[in-house]
């Protein structure tokens, strides 16, 4: 296929955490929020004044500082985040709002607090409580957290219009962004796509990387230009994968993954559009917050939702996207030393196996994954394997 | 060889076989005392087993044997002590082994595959092994009973790989090495179908981490979904210091009494939840007393017996079971007593020691290791330095926000999270109270909470001019760090940073690899 126009220019939006398009918006006066979990509802972080940007560490090399302080057991993103922090790659942000999603993101933030790793004078740290359960009460905390860790000290610090107009306005934004997102991602649906699991990966993560406002007109134009693009003649895929599991910032996963012959038909992790880009429907007989609130927390797919129905929910989601991408198999990832997603990782696997029967590869994997031998050689086995079962005509 | 602490080379003992080569010599009064013990605790073995549906469960949970090795136990956690140690220490063991043998006794009568006593199961309530069972303080019909706590807690104290199978269970099933020993070993069992299956339905709790989190929804898959036991998950905030998250605490719990209420028909009885709150009141200032003394030159209620007791006090107990209220009289009596005729607890004391992190102390002979080997005093552990809020004895809107307190306050979860506060900066603060001079850090690899803050203790320590120790440890898997590469990690520090030689010299280096 012919090259997206923009891709070039996403794929360096991606290269640094600074980039670009953060710089321009800083440089408009807008106070630049960072946070690290999908459980921050976006929308309130990127009011009038402000926008987020979901921490990654791109590029990244050595991690041993990070490592001293929290030992080599912990998670590499969260390590690879504290050790970008402390090398100065953040000192862009202007506060950093994380929920305690899982102990280990807590600890990397904690450290940056302690190691006061982002000088502006300004900077501040939330924590937040995230809910557990889907639940009235759940949803309660929700809104209380929300307020005092977000909406309040945004105001507080730096003047932000928190009012429900302006949480509205934040969420049509948001909504053009997931919008555009959702039209790209259903030519993937396509026999013969007209976009790779690894392009639309890019232009799904750089939404989270960047200022959304800015975005929107390239988007738009790559919508567009996806209109009319020829696919390959030839089948590009042997498999088509749904990739399920835990954050993916890393360019290289997916590229690796389409590689070894595998099509990234659909995309359930964190950083990818399933369900962070679904749109958030606002009615006007109730506040804004309180409907944010809800859509994310009845729609979360993040394994610290305890309760059984969320649980089974998680996998009946995979399997609609399974179904709806018209996938052959199911990759489930976790970033190594991840606890939440190990768990997830074991029990999704022999689930969607045992009682979905789906063809699953089970697999940790480094953070920066570059060209991993190993993950090479079990992703093409992988293939293999599913080709085998469709010409012995397999249930899947 | 005599009444005097410190006389026996306590090292000579091990055989590398799995028990010891004879019983220590403590005085004539010490040794009688010590000996009558034992024969309480084979009464208590003896009184188990005799019962027929017991002497099943032996044969089909094989984590039960295990049981055979609680008098092993309770000599190890004792070595070396005498007088008001020697008792104190008694006192606390032996009634966790009996309130031990009542919950296997229980667990087994509802049990459907062994004692399949239907009325009785119903009247249970599964709890979590690591939650504090506060919500069952107004229920004195029914029985809120743990199965974790039995077959996968208690039977690593019995015999330190007493749970390796059921983590191999797990890792084949797919979860990966690197993740806390204790959530996956539970999870393993589950999977095995190794848990006895009773009750009219399960109050789960996010207890200490995201392991233990996710371990939960394995066990609430068989539970729920196969068992047909159905289950309440009790989500504590992390957060529990701060204010905003305390009236969805507070929430759970009236959720959670609503669901028991629903499940068993029973009602939430306020009398008896005061009853149970004025008993947790009065151990919590015994609790408070002892540590008291140990802030004095003359330390009294120490070691793993004493850690391990205030767990089963507050978590498992809470109040419900007037003995050991008057197990804690005793001991504050005995404290005094000691304290007032400023009894030494070991033979020289060279250094006071604060113990933290997520220890590994209970499963072999740390505590009192390191003070026959070393003259280190265990002043306090993590997992002891829980709440220290008095409950309202007659408030029952207050009554609803101690136990949402008590319950995000369980043991390790009231330090591992929480933010670094409380695990690093009360750390200090407790050093300051103690008058100790080192820290003895358990560092659980797998225990990412911790793992964590590795870099901070370091600094802090420094800072502080505190000998901080370093004591790397797997939890419930001695196959990745056995408990001799475990004792190393002190000699070594001993030896070149304090440059010091051993009290006990045999003690340095044992041979009790395979020992009960």
């Amino acid at each position: 296929m012919k090259d997206l126009k923009h891709l070039y220019y996403f794929e360096k939006l991606l290269e640094d955490a600074n980039n670009e398009l953060v710089r321009t918006s800083q440089a408009q006066g807008k106070k630049c929020v960072a946070t690290a979990c999908e459980n921050v509802p976006e929308p309130l972080l990127n009011l009038p004044g402000t926008f987020s940007v979901r921490l990654r560490a791109p590029r990244t090399g050595s991690i041993e500082m990070a490592t001293y302080y929290t030992t080599s057991f912990l998670c590499e993103y969260t390590r690879a985040l504290l050790e970008r922090a402390m090398e100065g790659g953040f000192n862009f942000t202007d506060c950093l709002i994380v929920p305690d999603g899982c102990s280990m993101l807590n600890r990397c933030a904690e450290n940056m607090e302690l190691l006061r790793t982002m000088p502006k004078d300004h900077f501040f740290h939330e924590y937040m409580e995230i809910p557990m359960k889907a639940d009235d009460n759940g949803l309660a905390l929700y809104k209380v957290q929300c307020q005092n860790h977000i909406l309040n000290p945004l105001h507080e610090k730096f003047g932000i219009d928190i009012s429900d107009a302006a949480i509205r306005r934040a969420v049509t934004q948001h909504n053009r962004v997931c919008d555009l997102i959702r039209q790209i991602g259903e030519y993937r649906k396509e026999e013969y796509p007209r976009i790779t699991g690894y392009e639309f990966h890019i232009i799904t993560m750089v939404t989270y990387a960047a200022p959304k406002d800015l975005l929107i007109e390239k988007l738009e134009e790559t919508l567009e230009e996806l209109k009319t693009r020829e696919p390959d003649a030839k089948k590009p895929y042997r498999a088509r994968v749904v990739l399920v599991g835990s954050e993916v910032d890393d360019v290289d996963v997916v590229r690796l993954i389409e590689d070894c012959g595998a099509y990234v038909c659909a995309d359930r992790f964190c950083y990818g559009s399933f369900p962070g880009r679904d749109p958030i429907g606002l009615t006007d007989d109730e506040d804004a917050l309180t409907q944010i609130c809800r859509q994310y927390m009845y729609r979360g797919q993040c394994p610290r939702y305890m309760n059984q129905d969320k649980i089974q929910e998680r996998r009946r989601y995979v399997d609609r996207l399974a179904l709806e991408y018209r996938a052959d198999g199911i990759i489930y990832q976790q970033v190594k030393f991840c606890d939440p997603w190990a768990y997830e990782r074991m029990v999704g696997t022999q689930v969607l196996r045992e009682d979905y029967h789906y063809p699953v590869l089970s697999i940790d994997r480094p953070y920066t994954t570059g060209n991993s031998g190993q993950l090479r050689t079990r992703v093409q086995a992988f293939m293999e394997s599913v080709e085998l079962k469709k010409l012995q005509g397999g249930v899947k | 060889m005599g009444r005097e602490i410190g006389s026996e080379p306590l090292g000579n003992f091990y055989t590398n076989g799995k028990v010891r080569k004879r019983r220590e010599w403590r005085g004539v009064k010490d040794t009688l005392y010590d000996y009558t013990r034992w024969l309480h605790i084979m009464g208590i073995l003896a009184k188990f087993i005799v019962k027929p549906r017991n002497i099943k469960a032996f044969f089909r949970y094989r984590w039960m044997s295990n049981y055979l090795a609680v008098p092993m136990m309770i000599d190890r956690h004792t070595q070396g002590l005498r007088g008001p140690q020697l008792r104190i220490a008694h006192l606390q063991l032996d009634l966790v082994a009996e309130d031990v043998a009542l919950l296997l006794d229980k667990l087994f009568r509802g049990d459907r595959r062994i004692g399949n006593d239907k009325a009785f199961s119903d009247k249970v309530v599964l709890m979590d092994e690591n939650e504090m069972t506060a919500v069952m303080m107004g229920f004195p019909t029914l029985k809120g009973l743990s199965r974790e706590s039995p077959s996968v807690y208690i039977t690593v104290l019995l015999n330190q790989y007493a749970v390796c199978h059921y983590l191999d269970t797990v890792q084949e099933f797919g979860l990966p090495g690197d993740v806390c020993p204790m959530p996956a070993a539970e999870a393993g069992m589950s999977i095995d179908d190794d848990f006895p299956v009773l009750g009219a339905c399960a109050i789960q709790c996010n207890t200490t981490c995201d392991g233990s989190l996710l371990s939960n929804g394995v066990i609430s898959k068989r539970l729920e979904l196969e068992d047909g036991i159905p289950c309440f998950q009790l989500a504590a905030p992390l957060r529990h210091r701060e204010e905003d998250v305390q009236e969805y605490a507070a929430q759970e719990i009236r959720n959670a009494i609503a669901f028991i209420e629903e499940k068993t028909g029973e009602k939430w009885d306020w009398d008896y939840y005061f009853e149970c709150a004025k008993r947790v009141n009065e151990s919590t200032r015994h609790r408070l007393e002892w540590l008291e003394i140990n802030k004095t030159d003359y330390p009294q209620v120490l070691g793993s017996s004493f850690a391990l007791y205030n767990e089963t006090n507050y978590m498992a107990v809470c109040g419900k079971m007037p003995m050991f209220v008057e197990a804690d009289r005793k001991i504050s009596a005995l404290a005094e007593q000691g304290y007032r005729n400023k009894t030494k607890v070991a033979k020289e004391v060279r250094h006071r020691a604060i113990i933290w992190g997520v220890q590994s102390h209970f499963y072999f002979d740390f505590l009192v290791w390191i003070q026959n080997c070393w003259g280190i005093l265990p002043l306090t552990d993590m997992l002891s330095m829980v709440s220290t809020r008095i409950l309202s004895e007659d408030d029952k809107e207050q009554a609803i926000y101690d136990m949402a307190w008590l319950t995000e306050n369980m043991i390790m979860r009231n330090r591992t999270h929480g933010g670094y506060k409380v695990l690093l900066d009360e750390l200090w603060e407790f050093c300051e109270e103690f008058r100790a001079d080192t820290v003895i850090l358990w560092e659980h690899i797998s225990c990412k909470a911790l793992d964590g803050m590795h870099g901070q203790f370091e600094e802090k320590a420094r800072e502080k001019g505190i000998h901080l120790i370093w004591v790397d440890h797997d939890l419930f898997d001695p196959r990745v760090i056995s408990r001799q590469e475990i004792r190393d990690q002190v000699n070594r520090y001993m030896r070149t940073v304090f440059r010091e030689e051993p009290l006990d010299p045999t003690l340095e280096v044992i041979h009790d690899e395979h020992s009960w």
